[in-house]
């Protein structure tokens, strides 16, 4: 028989046990910290996302580990900056806590953010450093890019090859422009002479090469776009890699680094994206815990061949895990 | 017996006008809670859909991918209801995926849209969207049926195997029929064929096999296996067994069947690397690359699912889903669940269509 005391005690122990449940299971006495989901949201400046495809992964990676829902938002035209402009504003409307933009005409996204148009912290993807208005800016310099490329092309061919600058006849970015400006004034300075075209793509692409064939021509394409259709010519027929001395870009898609480990490009500028993507989140999320991030962050550029892609630093820059 | 009900009336009017009072209160809650929800639901401008997809590396589901995100985009624009799509990749494994459904439900998705890795084990994601009450469509890899029955907002979307592997087998029996050399190549009367399949686990795998030979021997297409093997879908496996296969039979192979065109497009990077061009491939898909082979003259014919109609259809049952309307007529669902999306052979000559 259990004694009156006892039966106290077991009481006792019981609801002491209760209240130490209730410690631990709820935030009633030790309150765990809450934190803010920050809702992000970055735009680009092209139609798809083939080109930002390591930048993705390194912008998810950034989401998880800052506790950011970051939402990836691509144009309805590419290069259209009123559309670029009102999808700003849709955002902001919707309650969006800060923005990543790559924009498509850099001028109209600062006059926005000076006029107060836009009123959210903006983190901004381009060139060249960042004005007051903005809360950061991701940069690339693609002048730069293009001056490394144009001394790799001076190692491997002579002034006497002419090089062809092509560009995506639907418009040149920013990015383009810079790219090939860089490229062709180290070119030039050096006695290459330098042809840019903007041709339509598919056939008459095809014949513009053709007709340009066996002059010891180098390719440079401005775009990965450009690069992509390049490779598409040079696939329908293998002789081309012989008819030119060689094809050269930018960009970091599956497609074109599989391009390059097959031949049939010869050497390509590319960046961190992966790290890209991931600053430019932690740079909102920072900016908007007040935390000081830096203003400007510039990213490095290489210039890799096909022998390079199977070293670690670039394999691990291209290809990363998540 | 008086003072019991004068006590009891007493207390009962004292309760009664806070009974009331609560009642009122209770009432003006209810209406206002009413109010905002219908006003919410009136004022829905947005939806948003999460989408996992088994691998982003399978270039059908990319295919699907890109057909989604421009539906997407049209569907926005129509209807001035903004869409966002998250789109995340399970990389082939279930804990992930399962792991990117709890995301997407406590990011908020109104839908969800699943491309299971295990279609068996679809239950867990089952599980976790029935507790948030977040209506799932699933599609290309369907679920098994238990799984489907649990829940009526759980929808599939794919392309009918048996049909596939009918029109595939189909194929080669009228380029038979009207060509018989075409197909026996070297004339001795037997059509010599190797054999390139997809997942064991995979619903399509073994009914794509098994009704596409039946279809050829049924056409009289006299075949003969020499031999086949599970190459996962996947491009490079399926090149690393064609090649073994034409160094264990040279000269014998004819005709190659397989069950995806990842997988026909491998056996025709192990043919370009023997330099060999004079075997016939049929693949299923019509994927991008596969179109662009068959353009070539690389690869026979292929099975096309109408790939915007699917991806019309992910979208349009996955919208009306989440802004709680009534699913749309065009795309008549088989026991409520089930949407098939029609198909169609191509050849090198219908390649554009």
């Amino acid at each position: 028989m259990i004694g009156k005391k006892s039966k106290v005690m077991i009481f006792v122990y019981l609801i002491f046990l209760a209240v130490l449940f209730l410690m631990c299971s709820t935030d009633l006495i030790i309150r765990e910290p809450e934190k803010e989901v920050y809702q992000v949201a970055v735009i680009i400046e092209d139609a798809g996302d083939d080109n930002y495809g390591n930048f993705r992964k390194g912008m998810d990676q950034a989401a998880i580990e800052l506790n950011a829902d970051v939402r990836f938002i691509t144009l309805y035209e590419k290069l259209n900056a009123d559309g670029q402009m009102e999808l700003l504003e849709r955002e902001q409307q919707d309650g969006v806590d800060a923005l990543i933009v790559a924009p498509v005409d850099r001028q109209s996204v600062e006059d926005a953010l000076k006029v107060n148009q836009v009123t959210v912290p903006t983190v901004i993807l381009g060139t060249g450093p960042a004005k007051e208005e903005a809360a950061g800016m991701i940069t690339i310099d693609y002048r730069e890019m293009g001056a490394k490329l144009a001394e790799e092309i001076k190692k491997h061919t002579s002034k006497d090859c002419p090089v062809l600058f092509v560009e995506d006849s639907c418009g040149k970015s920013d990015a383009g422009s810079s790219f090939a400006a860089g490229a062709a004034e180290a070119l030039e300075q050096s006695g290459y002479s330098c042809r840019f075209e903007e041709p339509e793509w598919g056939e008459a692409y095809r014949e513009m090469l053709e007709a340009l064939s066996g002059q010891g021509t180098v390719i440079v394409a401005g775009s990965p776009e450009a690069l992509t259709e390049t490779v598409k010519v040079f696939e329908e027929d293998i002789s081309f890699l012989d008819r030119f001395a060689g094809l050269y870009g930018r960009g970091t898609t599956p497609a074109i680094l599989n391009d390059l480990d097959s031949g049939l490009i010869t050497g390509l500028c590319v960046t961190d994206e992966f790290s890209r993507g991931y600053f430019s989140v932690c740079m909102a999320v920072e900016e908007l815990e007040k935390m000081g991030a830096g203003k400007t962050m510039t990213m490095d550029s290489y210039y890799i061949e096909k022998d390079d892609l199977r070293e670690p630093k670039y394999e691990k820059m291209l290809f990363p895990v998540e | 017996m008086k003072k019991c009900y004068f006590r009891w009336n007493r207390k009962g009017e004292r309760y009664g006008k806070r009974g009331t009072l609560l009642l009122c209160l209770a009432t003006v809650c209810v209406i206002l809670t009413a109010c905002s929800s219908s006003r919410e639901e009136e004022e829905k401008t947005s939806i948003r859909i999460g989408v996992s997809l088994y691998r982003g590396d399978d270039t059908f589901i990319n295919n699907i991918r890109s057909e989604l995100e421009a539906k997407a985009k049209e569907y926005e624009r129509e209807k001035g209801i903004k869409v966002t799509l998250d789109i995340q990749d399970a990389k082939g494994s279930q804990n992930t995926q399962n792991n990117q459904v709890e995301r997407f439900i406590s990011l908020g998705c109104d839908v969800l849209c699943i491309n299971p890795v295990d279609r068996m084990d679809a239950s867990v994601i089952i599980d976790k969207a029935m507790t948030a009450e977040v209506p799932v469509v699933f599609f290309n890899r369907q679920p098994v049926e238990e799984d489907m029955d649990r829940w009526d907002k759980l929808y599939y979307i794919g392309v009918d195997a048996k049909e596939t592997a009918l029109l595939q087998g189909q194929l080669v029996v009228d380029l038979y029929r009207e060509q018989p050399s075409a197909i026996d190549l070297n004339g001795d009367g037997v059509v010599s064929y190797v054999l390139l399949e997809g997942e064991s686990s995979h619903q399509d795998s073994l009914i794509r096999t098994e009704w596409s030979i039946k279809t050829l021997k049924n056409g009289g297409v006299p075949i003969e296996k020499i031999t086949g093997g599970i190459a996962n879908w996947e491009r490079s496996q399926a090149s690393a067994l064609m090649e073994q296969w034409l160094n264990e039979y040279p000269d014998t192979i004819e005709l190659v069947v397989s069950n995806n065109d990842d997988m026909a497009l491998g056996a025709i990077d192990a043919m370009d690397r023997a330099d060999i061009s004079n075997i016939n491939v049929i693949g299923i898909d019509g994927t991008t690359p596969g179109v662009e082979a068959l353009e070539s003259g690389k690869l026979l014919g292929t099975v096309s699912a109408n790939k915007e109609v699917y991806a019309n259809a992910i979208m349009g049952l996955a919208a009306s889903c989440a802004l709680g309307e009534e699913l749309p007529q065009e795309y008549a669902l088989t026991d409520g669940t089930y949407y098939w999306t029609s198909q169609k052979i191509l050849t090198h000559d219908t390649a554009d269509e």
